[in-house]
C-alpha cells in the first residue's frame, strides 16, 4: 500500500515537472537576445539592394540625387519587377537612412 | 466603418473585424498592427495575372514571440478571422507576401528573426521564421563555423523557414531542402505548442539530429499546408568541403536533353555528382547576358533562329548543365575523371570549368548558388519581358531523357500559342526533376496578362491530363492543382483540417485546403 502511494507521488511529481517544462518552453526562449536589426543605410544597401543595383540586374541608383520620398515609395511598393519591401524587413527609420544613403551626392562619400 | 479597412475577411462583419483589430492591438501594440493602405502596400504587390484586389489583405500583424502568436490564434478563433503566414515573405512568382484570399490578415513573422542555435560539430541550425539566408550566412562567417547553406536563387532576401515550408529547392548537395529539415515548433490553432519529432520529449537534446521521433512522423503535414504556424525550425547544414569544383556542360540541340539526362541520372543516383544539378535552357540563362529587344520585336514568342543567335553571341548552349564536385582534391580528381568520361563519349558535350568560364556572368552566379553564396543575379529573368509578370510553372518529371524532352516540347508548344517564351530549366533530384519554367509576361499589358493567365491554366490542364503533377503553385491556381491530385487526397487534407483547425482560421485556401 505504502509503496503504491509513493509511486503515485513520484509519478505525480514527474508529471508536474513535465508540465512546467512544456509550459515554459516558449517563455524560456523569449528571454534570450533580441532579434536582428539594421545598423545603417550602407548595411541595408549592401545586403539587399546591391545584389541587383550593383550587378547590372537593376539600374544604378546611387549618387543620382533621386528624391528620398521617391526611393521610399519604390522600396515599399516595388517598381515593375522589383519586389516590394515591408516595414518588417526594412523598418521606417532604417528606410529613411537607406534613402539618404542612396540619394547622397558622390562627393559626400 | 466600411471604409476604415481596405478589405475585410470573408464572412466577417466590419464590427467584428474592428473588435478583432482592437484585440490584436492590445497584444502587439498599435505599431505592429498594420491596416492603412500605405502600410499594406508591400503586401499587395504580386506577379500573378489576376487583379491585386483578389489578394488584398485586411491587415498585417508583426508578431515577435510565440506567446503573442498563441494570443493571436485565440482572437482569430473568437472572431473567425483567418491569418495567412509569411516568414520572410519573398515567395515571388508563387504569390509573394499576399494572402491566398482577399481579406485574410497577414501574420508576418519577419521580425521573429533570432538564430537560436548553430551547432558546428553536428552541423545543424535552429532558427525563427524571420531569419534570412543572408543573416545566417553572415552569422556563420562571423563565428567561423565552416558550414555551407543551401538556398534558392533569391538567397539573401528569402529564408530557410518559408522556403522549406513551401518545399523549395537549392543547388548544393542539400538542395532538396525538406529532406534536410529536422524538427519544428508549431503553434496549433487551439494555441497549443507542438514540437515535432524528438522535440516533443522534455529535455531531449536530439531534436535537431533525429528526424522521426516516435509514432507517425508529423513534420510533413506542416509543409505546403495550413495546419499550424511554424515558429521554430531546425535543419542540417553542410560542412564546408576542402575543395569545390563547379563546371558547366553545354549542348547545342534541344533533343540532346535525352542524352544529358541519361548521362546524369546514374552519376546523380550513385552520388558521383552530389548536388542538385541544373539543366538550364538558353532562354533561362540569356537574360543575364542579353536583351530580348536586341533579337526580337513585336508580339509572339521568340523564334528558334533568334535563340541560336543569342547562343552564338553569348557563348551559351541550348542546354547548360551546371553541376559541381565537392570533397577532398583526391576525391574530386577521381570523380572528375568519371564525369568527363561519361559526358565525353558522344562528342556532343562542351565541358567548361572555372578555368575557362570564371568570368562568365551566368557561370559565376550558378557557381555561387552551388556553394551557397549570396546572389540575386537570377532576377535578370525579369528584364526579359519587363513589366513584372511572372509565374513559376513547376511540374515534376522522371529523371528519364525521353520524359524531359516530352515535357519541354509540350511546354514550349503551349507557351508559343500564347506568344510567350520557354524560359525553362530542370533541377535534378535523384530520380526526379523539377521542371521549372518562368512564365514571364508584361503585367502592365492587359492583353499579355490575360494571355498569361490562360496559358498557365492550359499548362496545368494539359500536364495533369498526361499524369504530370505540379510540385508547387502560385496562390491563384492552388485549387486547380489540388483538383489534379484527386478527391481522396483532397478529402484526407480536409479531414485533417477539420480536426486541427475547426474554425478554419489558419491560411484557408493554402494548397486548396479549407
Ligand atoms: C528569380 C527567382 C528565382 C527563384 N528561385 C527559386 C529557387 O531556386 N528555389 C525555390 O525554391 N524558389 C525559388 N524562387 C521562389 C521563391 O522566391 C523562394 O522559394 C523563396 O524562398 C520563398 O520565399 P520565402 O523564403 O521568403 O518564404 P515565405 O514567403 O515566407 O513563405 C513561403 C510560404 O510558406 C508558408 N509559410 C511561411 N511561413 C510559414 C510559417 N511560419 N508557418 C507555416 N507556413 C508558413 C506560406 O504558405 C508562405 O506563402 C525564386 C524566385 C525568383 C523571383
Amino acid at each position: 500500500m505504502k509503496k503504491i502511494k509513493l509511486e503515485n507521488w513520484v509519478s505525480g511529481c514527474i508529471f508536474a515537472i513535465f508540465l512546467t517544462i512544456s509550459n515554459t518552453w516558449s517563455a524560456q526562449d523569449e528571454k534570450t537576445a533580441p532579434g536582428f536589426v539594421w545598423k545603417d543605410g550602407a548595411e541595408i544597401y549592401a545586403k539587399i539592394c546591391a545584389y541587383c543595383h550593383e550587378a547590372q540586374v537593376g539600374p544604378q541608383i546611387r549618387h543620382r540625387e533621386l528624391p528620398a520620398a521617391y526611393i521610399r515609395a519604390v522600396v515599399r511598393t516595388g517598381n515593375r519587377a522589383m519586389p516590394a519591401f515591408r516595414a518588417s524587413e526594412i523598418d521606417d527609420e532604417s528606410l529613411v537612412k537607406l534613402a539618404d544613403f542612396i540619394s547622397k551626392k558622390e562627393t559626400q562619400h | 466603418m466600411t471604409n476604415k479597412y481596405i478589405a475585410l475577411p470573408k464572412g466577417v462583419s466590419a464590427e467584428n473585424f474592428d473588435a478583432a483589430i482592437r484585440a490584436f492591438r492590445k497584444v502587439l501594440g498599435d505599431a505592429s498592427v498594420l491596416t492603412s493602405a500605405e502600410q499594406l502596400a508591400p503586401y499587395i504587390k504580386t506577379m500573378m495575372p489576376v487583379p491585386d484586389a483578389d489578394h488584398t489583405p485586411s491587415a498585417a500583424l508583426l508578431a515577435t514571440t510565440v506567446e503573442q502568436i498563441q494570443k493571436i490564434v485565440a482572437i482569430c478563433n473568437q472572431y473567425k478571422v483567418p491569418v495567412w503566414m509569411i516568414s520572410t515573405g519573398k515567395n515571388l512568382g508563387y504569390g509573394s507576401a499576399a494572402p491566398a484570399e482577399r481579406g485574410q490578415v497577414v501574420l508576418d513573422l519577419k521580425r521573429m528573426n533570432r538564430i537560436l542555435e548553430v551547432d558546428k560539430d553536428l552541423a545543424f541550425a535552429l532558427v525563427e521564421p524571420g531569419v534570412t539566408y543572408q543573416q545566417l550566412y553572415d552569422y556563420i562567417k562571423e563565428h567561423k563555423l565552416g558550414l555551407w547553406l543551401s538556398m534558392p536563387a533569391p538567397s539573401a532576401i528569402a529564408g530557410p523557414v518559408g522556403n522549406t515550408l513551401d518545399r523549395g529547392v537549392g543547388y548544393t548537395p542539400y538542395g532538396e531542402h525538406f529532406l534536410f529539415a529536422c524538427g519544428m515548433e508549431v503553434v496549433l490553432a487551439n494555441g497549443e505548442i507542438l514540437r515535432t519529432g524528438m522535440g516533443s520529449m522534455p529535455n531531449s537534446n536530439t531534436w535537431q539530429v533525429f528526424k522521426w521521433g516516435y509514432g507517425p512522423y508529423l513534420d510533413g503535414i506542416f509543409t505546403q499546408s495550413n495546419y499550424g504556424i511554424v515558429t521554430k525550425f531546425g535543419f542540417w547544414l553542410m560542412p564546408e568541403p576542402p575543395a569545390f569544383k563547379p563546371f558547366v556542360i553545354q549542348y547545342q540541340h534541344e533533343e540532346d536533353i535525352v542524352e544529358i539526362v541519361e548521362t546524369i541520372r546514374p552519376l546523380r543516383i550513385s552520388g558521383v555528382i552530389p548536388n542538385a544539378v541544373v539543366i538550364a535552357h538558353a532562354l533561362y540563362e540569356a537574360p543575364v547576358k542579353a536583351k530580348r529587344s536586341d533579337y526580337v520585336s513585336g508580339p509572339g514568342s521568340i523564334p528558334d533562329e533568334a535563340v541560336y543567335r543569342i547562343m552564338k553571341d553569348h557563348k551559351l548552349g541550348i542546354w547548360n548543365v551546371y553541376a559541381a564536385l565537392y570533397g577532398t582534391q583526391e576525391q574530386i580528381d577521381v570523380n572528375w575523371k568519371i564525369v568527363t568520361q561519361a559526358f565525353g563519349q558522344s562528342g556532343k558535350a562542351k565541358i567548361l570549368t572555372e578555368q575557362e568560364a570564371a568570368d562568365d556572368p551566368a557561370f559565376a552566379y550558378r557557381a555561387k548558388l552551388m556553394r551557397g553564396d549570396m546572389t540575386l543575379t537570377e532576377f535578370s529573368l525579369y528584364n526579359w519581358r519587363g513589366g513584372g509578370g511572372s509565374m513559376w510553372f513547376a511540374p515534376v518529371s522522371q529523371a528519364r531523357g525521353s520524359e524531359t524532352l516530352k515535357q519541354m516540347a509540350l511546354t514550349k508548344q503551349i507557351l508559343a500559342k500564347y506568344g510567350l517564351d520557354y524560359s525553362g530549366e530542370f533541377i535534378v533530384g535523384m530520380r526526379d526533376m523539377h521542371h521549372i519554367v518562368d512564365v514571364l509576361y508584361d503585367k502592365t499589358d492587359p492583353e499579355q496578362t490575360k494571355a498569361a493567365y490562360q496559358c498557365f491554366d492550359e499548362l496545368l490542364t494539359e500536364f495533369s491530363a498526361r499524369g504530370y503533377g505540379t510540385y508547387r503553385v502560385n496562390t491563384a491556381f492552388m485549387d486547380k492543382v489540388a483538383e489534379t491530385y484527386g478527391p481522396v487526397q483532397r478529402n484526407v487534407h480536409k479531414t485533417l483540417k477539420k480536426a486541427l483547425d475547426p474554425n478554419g482560421i489558419i491560411a484557408p485556401g493554402k494548397s486548396g485546403i479549407r
